[in-house]
C-alpha cells in the first residue's frame, strides 16, 4: 500500500517536473523569434508546445536508465527518484523566478546525486562522470554554439550588406521560424523521453510493469501533454532574459543564431557528444551578439554561468534534504508534498510582484524579483555594462506614444 | 576519466560547418531574391537572379528537411 502511494506520488511529481522542464526550455527555441518578431509570442509558444508534444510522442527509444552512469542503477529507488525530482523542480522554479536559463537535465542529475549521496554516501557517485558528462559539456556547448553563431552572424550581415532590410527581414524571419521549430521538436524527442523513462522505471521497480518493456501509451501521452502545457505556459521570465537580456537581437542575427542552435543540437545528439539544449541556445545568442559587434550584457552572461555552475549543487542540496524525508513512508511523502506546495506557492507569489507574460515579454530586458526594492535604472548608469543605445532609442518613443 | 575528445571535435566541426552553410544559403538566397525584386520594381527583368535565389533557398529548405529527418526516429 505504502509502495503504491509512493509510486503514484512519483508519477505525479515526475509530470510536474516535466511541466517545469517545458516552461524552462520554451525560451531555448522561441526567445529569438519572439525577440525579433519573427513569431508573435502566443503563436510561438503554441507552435513550440505542439512540436514538443509531437516530439515526445515520436520518441521510441526511451532511455532505460536515468542514472546516466553517474551512479549504480541499483541505487535508484522510488524514494530517491522522488527526492531527485523535487530538487530539480525547486531549482527550475527558483531559476525561473530570477529569469535565468539553466539545464533541466542537469537539475535532474543534481537532484538525484544529492538524494543518492544522502541515501548511499558520497563514494557511490562517480565523480569523473560528473566532469566528463556534465561540467565539460556545460563549458563546451556555449563555446561551440557561440563560435558557430558568431561566424553565421558575420556572414549573414556581410552577404546581405547591400540588401535593404525591408526585403531581407522577411526571409530571415522565415529562416528563424523554421530553425526554432526544429529546436522545439528536437527538445520534445529528448526531454519528453526523460520523464517517460523515470515513470517507466518506477513502474517496473514496483512490479506494475514487466521489466524490459517500453513506456505504456498513457505514460507517453501524459508526459507529452505535461511538457506541451509547460512549453505553452511560456516561462516568460526566462524568455525575456534570453531574448532581450543578453543582447538586443536583430533579425539576421536571430536567424544566424537559430541556425547555429539547431545545427549544434542535432550534431551533438547524433554524433555522440551530448550537449544541453539550454547551454547551446544561450551560447548561440551570446555568440551572435559578439558576431554582430553588439554590446553584450556580460553581467547577465556571468550570472547565467554562475547559475549553471550552481545547478548541480543547488538541486543536489534540495534533493539531499528531500531524501531525508522521502523514504519515511506515507507520512514522509505527505510532508514532502506539503513542503513542495508551500515552496511553489511562495515562488509564485514572489513572481507576481513583477509579472512577465506574453504581452510584456519584450518590453524590457530586466527580470526583477523584488520590483519594489529595486531602484530605477538609467541608460547612462555607469553600473550597467548594458548598451545605452537601445534604451535611448526606446525612451522617447515610449514618451511620444504616451 | 573518459572524455571522448574525438566525438567532441567532430561535433564542433559539423555544428559550425552546417550552420555556416545554412546561413550562407539563406542569406545569399535572400540577397538574390531581393535584388531581383528591386530590379523588377524598377522595370527590369530578374528572372535568372530570382530563380537562382529561390534555388539557394530551396537547398536551405532541404537542409531543414534533413534536420527533421534526423530528429524523427521513425525515419531511420
Amino acid at each position: 500500500m505504502t509502495e503504491l502511494f509512493v509510486v503514484i506520488t512519483v508519477i505525479v511529481v515526475a509530470l510536474i517536473f516535466d511541466f517545469t522542464n517545458g516552461f524552462h526550455d520554451s525560451a531555448n527555441a522561441m526567445a529569438g523569434p519572439i525577440a525579433t518578431g519573427a513569431l508573435r509570442p502566443r503563436v510561438a509558444v503554441i507552435l513550440a508546445a505542439v512540436l514538443n508534444l509531437v516530439g515526445a510522442c515520436l520518441s521510441t527509444a526511451v532511455a532505460k536508465t536515468i542514472s546516466g552512469g553517474l551512479f549504480d542503477d541499483s541505487l535508484i529507488t522510488a524514494p530517491i527518484v522522488l527526492a531527485g525530482l523535487l530538487g530539480a523542480i525547486i531549482w527550475n522554479l527558483v531559476t525561473w523566478l530570477v529569469g535565468l536559463p539553466s539545464s533541466s537535465s542537469h537539475a535532474l542529475f543534481g537532484g538525484l546525486i544529492g538524494a543518492v549521496i544522502v541515501g548511499a554516501g558520497l563514494s557511490s557517485v562517480n565523480g569523473s562522470v560528473i566532469v566528463s558528462k556534465i561540467l565539460l559539456p556545460a563549458v563546451v556547448a556555449p563555446l561551440v554554439a557561440g563560435l558557430a553563431a558568431a561566424w553565421c552572424t558575420r556572414l549573414a550581415y556581410r552577404i546581405t550588406r547591400k540588401t535593404p532590410s525591408v526585403y531581407s527581414n522577411t526571409g530571415f524571419k522565415y529562416g528563424q521560424a523554421f530553425t526554432a521549430s526544429m529546436v522545439a521538436l528536437a527538445h520534445g524527442t529528448s526531454d519528453g523521453q526523460k520523464t517517460m523513462g523515470v515513470i517507466t522505471l518506477v513502474l517496473i521497480a514496483a512490479n506494475l510493469q514487466p521489466s524490459g518493456t517500453g513506456p505504456q501509451l498513457w505514460v507517453i501521452i501524459a508526459a507529452g501533454v505535461a511538457i506541451g502545457l509547460g512549453t505553452y505556459s511560456g516561462g516568460w521570465r526566462i524568455m525575456r532574459t534570453m531574448g532581450k537580456g543578453i543582447v538586443e537581437i536583430e533579425t539576421p542575427q536571430g536567424a544566424a543564431s537559430g541556425a547555429a542552435t539547431s545545427a549544434t543540437i542535432l550534431a551533438s545528439a547524433h554524433l555522440g557528444f551530448g550537449l544541453s539544449t539550454t547551454h547551446v541556445s544561450t551560447g548561440s545568442i551570446l555568440g551572435s551578439g559578439v558576431g554582430r559587434g553588439a554590446q553584450v550584457r556580460w553581467s547577465v552572461a556571468r550570472r547565467m554561468l554562475f547559475a549553471w555552475l550552481l545547478t548541480l549543487p543547488g538541486a543536489g542540496l534540495v534533493g539531499g534534504l528531500a531524501a531525508l524525508l522521502s523514504d519515511r513512508g506515507v507520512s514522509g511523502v505527505v510532508a514532502l508534498m506539503v513542503l513542495l506546495a508551500v515552496a511553489c506557492s511562495v515562488i509564485y507569489l514572489f513572481s507576481r510582484r513583477h509579472k512577465i507574460n506574453h504581452a510584456n515579454v519584450t518590453d524590457s530586458h530586466e527580470v526583477l524579483v523584488l520590483a519594489a526594492a529595486t531602484p530605477p535604472t538609467y541608460a547612462d548608469d555607469p553600473r550597467l555594462d548594458a548598451p545605452a543605445k537601445p534604451k535611448k532609442v526606446k525612451r522617447p518613443k515610449a514618451k511620444s506614444a504616451a | 576519466m573518459h572524455i571522448d575528445w574525438g566525438a567532441l571535435a567532430i561535433v564542433t566541426v559539423v555544428s559550425i560547418t552546417t550552420s555556416v552553410i545554412f546561413t550562407i544559403l539563406l542569406a545569399a538566397g535572400i540577397r538574390l531574391v531581393s535584388a531581383a525584386k528591386i530590379r523588377s520594381n524598377q522595370g527590369g527583368s530578374g528572372t535568372v537572379t530570382i530563380s537562382l535565389g529561390y534555388a539557394l533557398l530551396g537547398v536551405a529548405g532541404l537542409l531543414v528537411l534533413f534536420g527533421i529527418y534526423l530528429i524523427v526516429p521513425q525515419f531511420h
